[in-house]
């Protein structure tokens, strides 16, 4: 990179040095400041030496480093080409000189009067005249403005890529697969210009599309599906991922996609997705590890959010205005608190909180039909069925005769601890003493004569607050009956089908009938509110005149929890009536709807149901984590970290965007979605030509400004300013349309011409600056993963959803104190698409961090692709790329006759292109190797096609297909 | 001639005429040619003599304790079970310490050793034989108290993920040695890799080629991917990976891009790293007397390496680290430039089992001690110790005080000492760094009393003792000249070490 520079710029360099070009500021003199003299003298004050300052032009006036037409009687030049070494500048021991070329450089730039100018990308874009460079041929403006450059460097562009290369070529850069055998042979079969675009078009509007420009968005978005440090819990992020693939597949205007992720939250009456999309800067760490304060990892995460809010839309770096004044670009430390101001204003608190339950489109259906379900059940329940008033009334008279419940009384109280019990006139026993820490009762009551028996009830009354005890809870460790015949007889009496209107957790009712005195019933934390319990004899009992009931119940908990206030009664009605409430009188009419009126009790079963559902479903909605503003009451007050230390607080500041930029319009919201309104005005000189040149470097290889992460002063030149800011202008009229954008490039000559190179070409222009040749790059991560599988047919082309675990080598998730555990998936998720592999921040998915993917920890503007031995051994041996291979074999297996036919019908499958023959004898000669090799030995070439995931097949055919997997030209874009 | 051969013959001619065909000659590409990182055209300016060919980085994670192990402090034993005076809590933030905890005198019992007369303790036996060798420093100060932004800032010099390790910025500055080898080689031990996981040896912003490689003793492919599938023969291999780059040969042929050769030479790299890293990972190749000095047994899986939680399981023998020890002499013999040693389960805060100062430390100094004295004494005798630099320690240290959010007092396996930033020590050995101790903490082991060492000065001498100036050694990102040693200037080369 560094080389680069050097050359494009030495190349300026001799031009003007020569005196051939007028000097530019900006072209030529700033990058000589920027690179030897701003460290020290430049807009950081307190690094500031000998109170120079050499990017202010008054400033170095004034302090005579510079005097307008008169170089030699200019400090700076002196300064430079002094032979004293002690004043030498930069300073000899910095080990940095300028050469003779950038002096002469300053010198004609003095002479010339020592203009300054406004750094170019600060500097609004407008559309540039296209008038000179229109005069060729090509109707894409793109094409123009860059023959203009190779003209200028005598190259010429290549001839179009042959039509097949094509089309690998922008299937590949639209939607990251392959195109479909529909694809091919749509395009195939109309040779006419018109057909490419309409290939383009439907690339653009497949949903491959948003799943592969997805990818770029969501390093940017360091989108990662846990929350790093040492615990690197998991955390549940997914929707954001799917919400950023819907918005790509809609084509949302980049504006739109920029407030609502940044601050969708503060828009008026912000939908559950645009709140969803606020999840962007939740992508940020948390810190789970014990003993660590909270506040530093809060601060730590609105920093982030700081840098990648700059990063991503206006390509500056800021990070280090947290500690000091940046030394180049004109960000000061203030600024920065400024702008820190207005991210340090929500919730979220180094803790997974705020979160909300984001439904996914299908669940939102689902959602919407059950409440409309649930709605229609009860209008109709409310409607009544004609006859329903005569047949409850009827019913419900038995009732004025025998109670559904009659108390017992009578009580006669046997306790160990000496208690002894009053009853009232509503039947409710009240014992009389303090309670004792616990106790045993023998409690017999008189029974009704005459009237069949089939059940008993217990009901608990909240008691009172005790100076003793302060648990307000019961535990009825055992309950037995006996029935006590008028002869004084004795007889056991099984209880059953116990249940409760309530029990606590592990104290369920079943627990005080099971013969253990260790467990029973009790119902904390609800022990301020009545209770019932309610058992069936087993055999519904006959009671004569004098016949009692005897109740054992053992309270053996400890700390007082024994029943006080409660009432025991039985009942005479079939079990199915009984049920455990609190009131069942008066919830007569609703047990005759439920249990005895026939056309009701269906109404009932089916909202039961339907509410199940809506539970069930609610409680498998995925929630995120999102932002939201901390109310008016509760904001915090933002000071400057003093060297960036947040525990050493400086002044206190308010919310502003840099001062380098204005400021915010009056009648603009002053917090976040002000940053991200004004982030998208025209007011922005960056938002659009950072935008434009991610895309271009996602295309090309390398951005017109090579440096995506840094349009500041110390990043690289445009290569084409004009380009850069026609597109621009361009993206920003149509209305911020990607899909718009990525059509008028791929339409581009420059575009779709061959990628076929010369030694000239490689010599004139090594890294194809100047795009005399189509750039030829290795695919990316998933795009290897991708394609393998769409060739093979393996694929799982499912859209969204959580995140899933191909197989990975065992034990390479080992990490502290996590629980969680990487389980290989066997179903279909197996074969999904690259982008939706679980991402652990501490331990990323091997395979993919081997082909340069990055783990989400921060923001990643660009990945740097490497050529690494370690990525052959990938794609030779790792399961997913030999389970490719078995399944391509099968296809080419079937797909002919002979060898020769099957090894052609694989290798068009994944290189598109048909075979030549020469490509085809070599291919077959492996195939006859593998023959020769497993001739002999059919164990190996079981345990071969076993290790590709077949159970039979041709083990040579898999050896081809392995081959042609690693082929140069398959791991790379054509 | 037998069919077989008769094939083969066939087979030699179809591949000559596949390369009249393609018009490519036979060895026409000399791929060292291709492969040679390292030569650069001019001397880059951060390049000074270098004292060190190799790294090899010990790191016990969980940051052992110094006042059972170097730092000898009477005057603690003497305040042990009293409470801690109030000036070294107030204003202080501790990771687990709550109130007012108790002094706690060392669990060790120290004596002077060697010709230097360093005081160690009773838990070193065979280190306390070398320590003349070794540079104890017991003044290192770090920032963070919290296990994964401490790690991070001694191996990357930034508490925040993200960032490029040590042997990353070494590894891109010096290259490997050797070609069948990544340069940068990672070993863990103890059951669990460290609290900031993988991060401790990526690469940051630097290009991946530099990440750190993990190398697996559990059983599993020593690299990751490095095996063939069951099936596959080496002599399979050979087949697939001549094919494959002859049809790249021909695409070059046709496309003319130089990254194409690249890719060839690459796979064939890979081919020869298949042979080659087994091999230099086969311990089993050492003498009898090499493997009992380091006490190390090839072969060796240990149950603690699979476990939920290893630290129940920890047992003195367990040779796992001895063998990476002994592994990490092999790797430098070889040319790999750092082999970073991660060993678990040094985080002894006495508040659960496994993981005390009484208990849980003898143990792993067992594991590790006569591992490390083995390495050095094995290192000499090769010839190698002046070339290789040898770094030892945790993130942090642990305080005076024992820590008492769970146990008031002390009670039997749950003695323990919170995280102490403030003060410990780390010590580095051959490579040109002189033995002998340096630098003192005041009489409880609390503060510096003389000669305080930043992380940033650790990282510096490092960098200085391989032949880098950490200084003038960056690399640009996000508009900065990224540097290890951080964009300040407070890192200094610690001369006074130096031998």
């Amino acid at each position: 990179m560094i080389a680069l520079t050097m050359l494009a710029l030495t190349g300026w360099l001799g031009v003007v040095a020569q005196g051939e070009e007028k000097i530019s500021f900006n072209q030529h003199v700033r990058p000589i400041l920027a690179k030897h003299c701003f460290a020290c003298h430049g807009f950081d004050e307190q690094a500031r030496e000998g109170d120079l300052q050499l990017d202010d032009r008054a400033a170095a006036i004034d302090a005579g480093a510079i005097m307008p037409g008169a170089p030699e009687q200019s400090e700076l030049i002196a300064r430079v080409v002094t032979d004293d070494a002690d004043s030498i500048m930069p300073p000899a021991d910095s080990g940095d000189a300028l050469t003779t070329q950038e002096i002469e450089i300053l010198r004609r730039w003095i002479r010339e009067g020592a203009g300054y100018q406004q750094h170019w990308a600060f500097q609004p874009s407008r559309r540039p005249s296209t008038s000179q460079a229109g005069a060729n041929q090509s109707p894409h403006a793109i094409d123009w403005f860059v023959n203009e450059r190779l003209k200028a460097a005598g190259l010429t562009a290549n001839e179009p890529a042959d039509r097949i290369t094509q089309l690998r070529r922008v299937s590949l850069d639209l939607t990251g697969l392959p195109p479909t055998g529909k694809q091919i042979q749509a395009y195939l079969a109309d040779d006419s210009e018109k057909s490419y675009e309409r290939l383009v078009d439907e690339l653009l509007a497949s949903d491959a599309y948003g799943e592969h420009w997805a990818r770029p968005w969501l390093d940017l978005a360091r989108y990662a599906d846990t929350k790093g440090y040492e615990k690197d819990r998991p955390r549940i992020i997914w929707r954001y991922r799917d919400w950023v693939i819907d918005a790509l597949n809609q084509d949302m205007p980049f504006d739109q996609f920029t407030i609502e992720q940044l601050a969708g939250d503060l828009l008026a009456d912000s939908t559950p997705d645009q709140i969803l999309a606020t999840a962007f800067h939740r992508n940020t760490m948390e810190n789970d590890e014990g003993g660590t304060d909270d506040e530093e990892f809060r601060v730590a995460a609105v920093k982030d959010r700081v840098d990648t809010t700059i990063q991503v839309w206006m390509g500056l770096t800021m990070g280090c205005a947290k500690c000091h004044s940046h030394k180049y670009d004109p960000i000061s430390q203030q600024d920065y608190y400024r702008l820190y101001a207005f991210f340090n204003q929500t919730e979220d608190a180094d803790r997974q909180q705020p979160i909300v339950p984001t439904p996914t489109k299908q669940q939102q259906q689902q959602q919407q039909s059950l409440e409309t379900e649930l709605q229609t059940l009860q209008a109709e329940l409310q409607r009544l069925p004609e006859g329903y008033t005569e047949a409850w009334q009827s019913w419900k008279k038995q009732f004025d005769d025998q109670p559904l419940w009659v108390a017992l009384k009578g009580p006669q109280l046997e306790s160990e601890q000496q208690l002894t019990l009053e009853q009232d006139a509503e039947g409710v026993l009240h014992v009389q003493q303090e309670l004792p820490e616990k106790d045993t009762w023998s409690l017999t009551l008189a029974l009704p004569a005459d009237q069949e028996v089939t059940a008993l009830r217990l009901e608990t009354l909240p008691k009172p607050k005790s100076t003793k005890w302060q648990d307000p809870n019961v535990v009825i460790n055992e309950l037995q009956a006996e029935l006590i015949t008028p002869d004084g007889q004795s007889q056991r009496l099984k209880l059953v089908r116990p249940r409760a209107d309530f029990s606590q957790r592990n104290w369920e009712v079943p627990k005080a009938i099971d013969g253990d005195p260790k467990t029973g019933w009790a119902f904390s934390p609800n022990a301020a509110k009545p209770h019932a319990a309610i058992f069936d004899f087993e055999t519904a009992i006959k009671p004569t005149a004098g016949s009692q009931l005897r109740l054992k119940i053992v309270q053996q908990y400890g700390i007082g929890l024994v029943l006080r206030d409660f009432k025991v009664s039985v009942s005479s009605y079939a079990s199915d009536w009984l049920l455990a409430e609190i009131h069942p009188q008066a919830n007569l009419q609703r047990l005759f709807q439920r249990t005895v009126y026939e056309p009701t009790i269906k109404l009932h079963q089916r909202i039961e149901s339907t509410r199940k559902q809506i539970t069930a479903l609610n409680q498998s909605i995925p929630k995120t984590p999102i932002m939201r503003e901390l109310p008016e009451t509760r904001r915090r007050e933002t000071k400057i970290h003093v060297r960036g230390n947040f525990l050493d607080r400086g002044d206190v500041v308010s919310g502003a965007i840099p001062s380098a930029f204005g400021t915010l319009p009056a009648e603009a919201p002053q917090n976040r979605l002000g940053v991200a309104q004004w982030l998208v005005s025209p007011k922005n000189p960056l938002t659009a030509r950072v935008a434009v040149n991610r895309v271009w470097a996602q295309l090309f290889g390398i951005g017109l400004v090579e440096t995506e992460e840094d349009f500041g002063t110390q990043g690289t030149l445009p290569s084409h300013p004009k380009l850069l800011d026609w597109l621009a202008v361009e993206f920003r009229d149509n209305g911020w349309s990607q899909k718009q954008l990525l059509k008028t490039i791929v339409l581009s000559d420059t575009y779709r011409q061959s990628a076929v190179t010369s030694a000239a070409k490689i010599a004139a222009d090594p890294r194809n600056r100047l795009y005399s040749r189509s750039p030829r790059f290795r695919l990316s991560a998933e795009e290897v993963r991708d394609q393998a599988l769409a060739v093979s047919g393996l694929l799982t082309e499912r859209l969204g959803g959580p995140s899933v675990m191909p197989p990975q080598p065992d034990g390479v998730w080992k990490s502290t104190y996590s629980g969680e555990q990487w389980r290989n998936a066997t179903d279909d998720n197996r074969y999904r698409r690259g982008l939706y592999t679980y991402k652990k921040r501490t331990s990323p998915y091997p395979a993919m961090l081997t082909f340069d993917a990055g783990s989400g920890e921060v923001c990643q503007i660009r990945r740097i692709r490497t050529n690494t031995p370690l990525q052959a051994l990938v794609t030779l041996n790792d399961t997913v790329y030999l389970e490719a291979a078995g399944a391509l074999a099968k296809h080419m297996q079937a797909a002919g006759e002979t060898p020769r036919e099957q090894i052609a019908h694989g290798f068009s499958r994944v290189l598109i292109r048909p075979a030549q023959a020469i490509e085809l004898d070599r291919l077959l000669m492996v195939y006859e190797q593998f023959a020769d090799l497993y001739k002999d030995q059919p164990e190996q070439a079981k345990r071969f096609l076993m290790s590709a995931g077949l159970e039979d097949g041709d083990p040579r055919l898999v050896a081809v297909a392995n081959v042609l997997l690693n082929l140069d030209e398959t791991l790379t874009k054509p | 001639m037998n069919l077989s051969q008769k094939l083969q013959r066939a087979q030699a001619d179809t591949r000559r005429q596949f390369f009249a065909q393609a018009g490519l000659g036979l060895g026409a590409i000399a791929l060292s040619s291709l492969l040679n990182q390292e030569s650069q055209a001019a001397k880059p300016n951060w390049q000074i003599p270098a004292k060190a060919k190799n790294i090899i980085y010990l790191h016990m994670a969980g940051s052992p304790s110094q006042l059972e192990l170097f730092d000898h402090k009477p005057t603690l034993s003497r305040l042990h079970n009293t409470e801690c005076p109030k000036e070294y809590l107030e204003g202080k933030r501790f990771a687990f310490i709550r109130g007012v905890p108790k002094m706690l005198g060392s669990q060790a019992q120290f004596k002077q050793h060697g010709e230097s007369g360093q005081w160690v303790s009773n838990h070193l036996p065979n280190l306390s034989k070398v320590i003349d060798d070794l540079c104890v420093i017991r003044t290192v100060h770090t920032e963070q108290f919290n296990h994964s932004p401490a790690q991070l800032f001694m191996h990357t010099g930034n508490s925040l993920l993200g960032y490029p390790a040590m042997g990353s910025w070494v590894t891109y500055g010096l290259g490997s040695e050797n070609e069948n080898l990544p340069g940068f080689v990672v070993l863990s031990s103890g059951g669990k890799t460290p609290s900031a996981g993988k991060s401790l040896w990526g690469s940051g912003f630097l290009p991946t080629v530099y990440q750190g490689v993990q190398c697996r003793t559990d059983g599993g492919d020593p690299i990751l991917f490095l095996s063939n599938p069951d099936g596959m023969s080496r002599a399979g291999r050979r087949k697939t990976i001549d094919a494959i780059a002859d049809l790249n040969r021909y695409q070059h042929q046709h496309i003319g891009d130089p990254e194409t050769l690249t890719r060839i030479a690459q796979y064939e790299l890979s081919f020869r790293m298949q042979m080659f890293v087994p091999e230099v990972m086969d311990i089993g190749k050492e003498s009898k007397e090499t493997l009992e000095l380091y006490g190390a047994q090839p072969g060796y899986v240990s149950e603690a390496e699979s476990a939920a939680d290893p630290r129940r399981l920890y047992k003195g023998n367990d040779p796992t680290f001895a063998n990476n020890c002994l592994l990490a002499r092999r790797l430098v013999e070889n040319g790999v430039r750092f082999v970073q040693l991660y060993d678990w389960g040094w985080d002894h805060h006495g508040s659960s089992p496994g993981e005390s100062i009484d208990e849980t430390l003898p143990i792993k100094c067992q594991q590790t001690e006569r591992a490390i004295a083995g390495l050095i004494t094995d290192l000499k005798q090769r010839g190698l110790f002046d070339e290789t630099l040898i770094v030892w320690g945790g993130e942090f240290g642990r305080t005076p005080m024992m820590q008492n959010n769970v146990n008031k007092d002390l009670k039997k396996g749950f003695v323990g000492r919170d995280h102490h930033p403030h003060a410990f020590t780390m010590w580095m050995a051959g490579g040109g760094i002189r033995g002998g101790a340096y630098g003192q903490t005041d009489d409880i082991g609390y503060y510096i009393a003389e000669n305080p060492v930043s992380v940033r000065d650790l990282q510096a001498t490092i960098l200085h003792q391989i032949g880098i100036d950490p200084h003038k050694f960056s690399f640009p990102y996000q508009g900065l000249q990224q540097r290890l040693i951080g964009p300040t200037e407070e890192g200094r080369v610690l001369k006074e070490i130096l031998a």
